[in-house]
């Protein structure tokens, strides 16, 4: 994985363009062009909400171009609610980037891409450096129903194969995006994903079945978002190259694990590390 | 060159800790404040307060740990930390290029820990102070054990305090029936201040689950959501002690920081706030400055419990 980010700042920036391709679902086109330069595919930022009194909100950065970056959001409750009403003018503060975003480099030269629902947003910018050095890219992307599935066209577009899924068979593949993983997927060299954690666990247990190595974008609930809290751990591997430096274990113990921080030393750890 | 006006005096001192800017960063809410240094000046704090360290490490609670809720967070970390003997040979040494105050924090399980802990903790150079965390709610009660029975909280302050000579501040719990017996015996046992107060008990239950949120079961409750209960406290404790406190619960902006100063804080601490917005103590402080100014008064220490009758000093008494 790529070394730990420090260039995360505050960023005052505007809104420059809103759309929600279908109710539920924002997209926030920001002016923030530090932002552009620094981060890293798969890296997010916290969005300070406007009226105060609630956490920051984690927002994995969309699109990224220009001055301009893009955060997907769904509105899930009230934190993401109030985000979503913003409108093109609008000011807002976050800051990042942070976490340490996909390794792209050792992905391969085929790659699977697997995302659900709103776990697509990190997932363009690896595909579009993906493809840029050559790789092929396919992209498996599940959800509840078929208007849920934003932007798939997006990823034709860019040149990445595109396979389908929902859960009530409106689109696609009727079922989890990974049976079509599992079904489709022999030949790729690795695979990066992000979605909910049961997803996750599927796409770990696929990649195992397929006998290949797999990066997840593990999706919590952060208060911090910058390492400094611990609300946001997951078991990982003691071994693991990512595993906190001075990790908190007892002399005498044998446990093989040890908690790292999905916002720091994350959010992208390897499938076969995680003792979750 | 044209003078300029003087700028209002917000310095203050907790025992023999003298802070430029009246705010410290709350204890598990600000790492050991590297975490936070590309996103704020570090020297434009008063300090920085560490995560609880313990005698023996601990691999704290199981996932999930938060639970964001209305104008506040659940939270259930349990004292996860590398333990005093790692802490001391990995940790400690690069606190020393911190351009504010550092403030130790000390949790324990018997007042043996917290003696213990607090001598090896206070004897290096790069520790300024040290908070006793006798209220982590997180822990199966036998941390809070310690702040909500004043027998126990009379021992671990007087252990601790036999152990240095450095500013003891002493975290208290809420969650206890007379918050104000409890600040009496803790002074009364040698600490220099005393830190009001610690998160608020709390839950949350998954309906579709039908289970508990946090891992934990039960957790810690801080922002917005506690602020009146900590300023109660706050005006409660001041009407019983002399020695200083640190007012904390729900601080985000100067407004909010000023209740507790009127109420007897000599400084406050600024946690779930910085979750909020990392700006959060640059505002309070250029806040305090500019009610100051408004008010027409040269000094902070000249507002400290100015709303409270009953407030006894909160100045130390050294």
């Amino acid at each position: 994985m790529p070394a730990l980010d420090t260039s995360a700042t505050v960023h005052e920036a505007i809104v420059c363009d809103r759309r929600e391709p279908v109710p539920g679902i924002v997209i926030l086109g920001i002016l923030a062009s530090e932002l552009v330069r620094t981060a890293l595919p798969g890296q997010f930022v916290m969005v300070v909400p406007p009226s105060g009194e609630r956490v920051s909100t984690a927002v994995g950065i969309y699109e990224s171009q220009g001055d301009r970056v893009s955060l997907m959001l769904v509105v899930a409750g009230p934190r993401t609610r109030e985000l979503a009403l913003l409108a093109t003018g609008d000011r807002l503060a976050l800051f990042g980037p942070l976490g340490n975003g996909f390794d792209l480099h050792t992905l391969g030269r085929d790659v699977a891409l697997v995302a659900g629902g709103v776990g697509l947003a990190p997932l363009l910018l690896p595909a579009q450096r993906l493809l840029a050095a050559g790789a092929r890219v396919h992209l498996y992307y599940g959800a509840r129903t078929s208007a849920a599935l934003v932007d798939a066209e997006l990823f034709r577009e860019l040149g990445a194969g595109v396979s389908l899924a929902t859960d009530d068979g409106s689109r696609g593949h009727r079922g989890y995006v990974t049976e079509l993983l599992e079904r489709e997927g022999r030949a790729h060299s690795a695979i990066a994903a992000c979605g909910p954690s049961p997803m996750l666990r599927a796409v770990g247990n696929a990649a195992k079945k397929l006998g290949v190595r797999a990066q997840l974008s593990l999706e919590e609930t952060f208060a911090c978002g910058v390492g400094a809290c611990w609300g946001c751990i997951v078991p990982l591997d003691r071994a693991s190259a990512q595993a906190p430096k001075f990790p908190a274990v007892a002399p005498g113990e044998t446990r093989d694990y040890v908690h790292a921080r999905i916002c720091k030393e994350g959010p992208v750890f390897w499938s076969d590390e995680l003792r979750w | 060159m044209v003078a300029k006006a003087l700028s209002p005096d917000i310095s203050t001192t907790l025992g023999k800790l003298t802070l430029r800017v009246p705010t410290l960063m709350g204890s598990g809410c600000y790492g050991s404040g590297e975490e936070y240094a590309s996103l704020v000046d570090l020297a434009q704090l008063g300090g920085v307060v560490l995560k609880s360290v313990t005698r023996l490490p601990r691999l704290g609670n199981r996932a999930p740990r938060l639970v964001p809720v209305a104008s506040g967070l659940l939270n259930a970390i349990g004292l996860q930390n590398p333990g005093i003997e790692s802490y001391l040979a990995n940790d400690v040494a690069k606190f020393a290029e911190r351009p504010c105050a550092v403030v130790g924090s000390v949790a324990g399980f018997s007042i043996d820990d917290y003696a213990y802990v607090t001598e090896r903790l206070a004897a290096r150079d790069e520790i300024d102070a040290i908070e006793l965390n006798i209220s982590c709610p997180n822990v199966d009660h036998e941390g809070e054990t310690f702040g909500c029975d004043p027998q126990l909280a009379e021992g671990a302050t007087r252990a601790a305090r036999a152990t240095t000579d450095k500013t003891l501040i002493v975290k208290l719990s809420p969650n206890v029936t007379d918050i104000a017996s409890i600040a009496r015996v803790v002074e009364a046992a040698g600490a220099d201040a005393l830190a009001v107060i610690n998160t608020v008990r709390g839950m949350s239950i998954d309906v579709e689950r039908v289970a508990p949120m946090l891992g934990n079961v039960t957790g810690g409750l801080s922002g917005a959501a506690i602020r009146p209960i900590a300023v109660l406290a706050v005006w409660e404790v001041a009407r019983a002690v002399r020695i200083p406190i640190l007012g904390q619960g729900g601080i985000e902006t100067a407004r909010d920081a000023l209740e507790f100063i009127l109420a007897g804080a000599s400084a406050v601490s600024i946690g779930t706030g910085n979750f909020t917005d990392p700006r959060a103590p640059i505002a309070v402080a250029d806040g305090l400055r500019d009610y100051l100014a408004a008010h027409g008064k040269a000094s902070l220490r000249d507002i400290v419990g100015a709303a409270n009758p009953g407030f006894l000093g909160g100045r130390s008494q050294t």
